[in-house]
């Protein structure tokens, strides 16, 4: 299964995507005419900003199980057999709230959009643009490889190997006077930081 | 493997689900005392309101179940043997099982004046709200300021019928919510149109005329075309006692929601786990709890030992003009602090409770957007990485929480 992997550290806050992606999803499909349609297409990627104005790129992760899909009283949100992605049904939706306060991402807003009211409103990872062939909007306009689309297990796979080799160089030893790391995240930067002084 | 399903509500279902997508051979049969197909009881107040239509409640397409999937509808499970694993149905009927679920869910509670002839109704099964939809025309009294009488009377409100609602508490939702929190409720609720009177309970009940005149206990006479009561729910463990099952307010499971009786398990309303906030068992009576409930007891039944982490209670309550989504314990006790900051110009107010760092409670008005967030990590019983005062001031965004360096 192919999936968006999210790489914050790569992020430069240019919001390409969040236009894109309502471009995307918009009826005319153009990035000229999509403005001017009567019911706007709103993004449905968010990129928030750190108390340090780092940005953070925050999408459906499309979780499984999923807390969203367990919270919803009309089973408006579903999981599209195939391809596996989380999907809302916003004729279904009653709009009322358990959503949002099921997902631990904060990443469903509400708006009108294809039916007539107010409904959950999140990432379909551009399924019809897959079905198409083609990659997810976000993905494809981006420009600093913050979003890519890949098979997960792939992904999976580069990290780890990554990590370990980085710990196989021995790089880990210089540091062990020093406390622990918050996160892997944080090691690897601190990795990397060393190496190029190495080399 | 023969698994059997008590109850196809929230957590029945769930199971039901679960059991097929991780094992498409199981043979399961699932027993409905309801004659309809499986719908939505939260959404009878969207029904009553007339914003859905009773087929639009309805979450699962029976006619789409595979041949190994055996569902009866109106047939009571009476009795349970626990040691011939077999149940007996109203119709007489036998059933035996390997495997089996009591989703049985609650009832509502019906007070002394509960009477149906005195048009008065409780509202949790598919033929309550019929009943109401018989009786209203113009006008309706809800009793009771928890979250079920909060959603029939704007349910209500949606279909113009005047609403007057009756709450035994000093404000709305006392049972969740603090009184800051719930008076923002409250506020709303008047402005919306709903009369609402505190701190009085319902005395007597009399049909005169056309009408149902319901007297108060402070003496005022309100005439209205029904009664709606909505004084909790109590969780149905009939069967369940009998035949031996321990019980105490509900259902007692261990933590892969197993029974005291071997290959029995329970799930939904009718059954009692951990409450991470609370730290003791307690019946979370909500339909997310219940569907997860239901997933994980389905698990444990195929044999995947998936212990269940426990629950909280929690809530999103959705008008047109807020949004509130509050989740564990907000009142205040020994070694928990309250974190709170109202803007009154953005109409938002965020309170966090918390304990030795971890976070126990919360309320959120008007910024669904991070109340997930919170929601999660005090169901999992995490601790913040983030100061509290800064998260109900809003000064740290989700991004702050999220990124991991
Ligand atoms: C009006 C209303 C509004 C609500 N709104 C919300 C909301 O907004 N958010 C939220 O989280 N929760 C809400 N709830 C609560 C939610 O509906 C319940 O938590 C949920 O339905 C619990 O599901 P359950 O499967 O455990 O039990 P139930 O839904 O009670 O289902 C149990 C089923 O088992 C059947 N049964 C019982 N005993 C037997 C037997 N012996 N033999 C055969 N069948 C039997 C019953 O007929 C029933 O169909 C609301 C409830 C009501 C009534």
């Amino acid at each position: 299964m192919k999936v968006v992997v999210v790489k914050p550290e790569r992020c430069v806050g240019c919001l390409q995507c969040r236009f894109a992606c309502s471009v995307a999803h918009s009826i005319s499909g153009s990035p000229y005419a999509a403005p001017y349609e009567a019911v706007l297409s709103k993004p449905r990627i968010h990129i928030g900003l750190t108390k340090d104005k780092d940005a953070f790129p925050n999408k459906c992760r499309h979780c499984d199980p999923a807390p969203c899909e367990m919270a919803c009283l009309p089973k408006a949100i579903f999981r599209e057999p195939s391809s596996g992605m989380v999907l809302i049904n916003p004729d279904r939706c009653i709009n009322c709230g358990m959503c949002a306060m099921a997902c631990p991402f904060g990443v469903v807003r509400y708006h009108v959009y294809s039916s007539n009211k107010t409904a959950a409103h999140k990432c379909d990872q551009c399924i019809a643009r897959q079905k198409e062939g083609r990659v997810p909007a976000c993905v494809e306009v981006c420009k600093v490889g913050a979003l890519l689309f890949d098979d997960y297990n792939k992904v999976m796979d580069r990290a780890t190997d990554e990590i370990s080799s980085l710990v196989y160089l021995g790089i880990r030893s210089k540091e062990q006077e020093k406390g622990p790391y918050q996160s892997l995240t944080a090691y690897k930067h601190r990795l990397e930081e060393l190496r190029r002084k190495q080399a | 493997m023969d698994a059997v399903i008590i109850g196809l509500s929230a957590a029945g279902l769930s199971c039901l689900d679960a059991l097929l997508k991780f094992s498409p051979q199981v043979k399961v049969t699932a027993i409905s005392e309801e004659k309809y197909s499986p719908y939505c009881r939260c959404m009878l107040t969207h029904y009553l309101g007339r914003i859905v239509r009773e087929e639009q409640m309805i979450i699962k397409d029976i006619s789409a179940c595979p041949p190994n999937v055996n569902l009866l509808f109106g047939e009571k499970v009476e009795t349970i043997d626990l040691l011939k694993k077999s149940l007996t149905l109203s119709s007489g009927k036998k059933i035996s099982y390997d495997k089996l679920l009591i989703a049985t869910g609650a009832n509502a509670v019906k007070p002394d004046y509960y009477d149906e002839k005195k048009r008065t109704f409780t509202l949790r099964y598919m033929d309550d709200a019929r009943k109401v939809e018989q009786h209203i025309k113009d006008s309706a009294v809800v009793l009771g300021g928890g979250f079920v009488g909060i959603k029939a009377a704007y349910g209500l409100l949606e279909r113009n019928v005047k609403v007057e609602m009756i709450v035994s508490s000093p404000y709305p939702l006392s049972l969740v919510l603090d009184e800051k929190t719930a008076r923002f409720v409250e506020k709303d609720m008047r402005d919306a149109g709903i009369v609402i009177r505190t701190q009085d309970d319902i005395a007597e009940i009399n049909m005169k005329k056309e009408s149902v005149a319901v007297s108060l206990k402070s003496g005022i006479e309100v005439y209205s075309d029904v009664v709606v009561v909505g004084k909790g729910v109590k969780p149905r463990v009939d069967v369940a006692r009998k035949s031996g099952i321990k019980i105490d307010l509900g259902i007692m499971v261990n933590e892969f929601l197993e029974t005291s009786a071997e290959g029995v398990y329970a799930a939904g309303d009718c059954c009692e786990t951990m409450d991470v906030a609370r730290k003791v068992p307690w019946i979370n009576a909500i339909w997310p709890v219940a569907v997860e409930q239901g997933y994980f007891a389905a698990l444990n039944i195929l044999g995947a030992n998936t212990p269940y982490a426990g629950s909280i209670g929690m809530n999103s309550l959705k008008t047109h003009s807020f949004h509130l989504i509050s989740g564990g314990v907000l009142k205040e006790e020994e070694g928990v602090v309250l974190y709170e900051k109202h803007f009154p110009h953005l109409k938002q107010f965020r309170k966090l409770a918390v304990r030795d760092n971890v976070p126990v409670g919360m309320a959120f008005y008007n910024c669904p957007e991070d109340a997930g967030l919170y929601i999660n990590l005090i169901k999992k019983g995490m601790p913040l990485n983030a100061d509290p005062v800064k998260i109900v001031n809003g000064e740290l965004s989700i991004a702050d929480m999220l990124r991991p360096f």
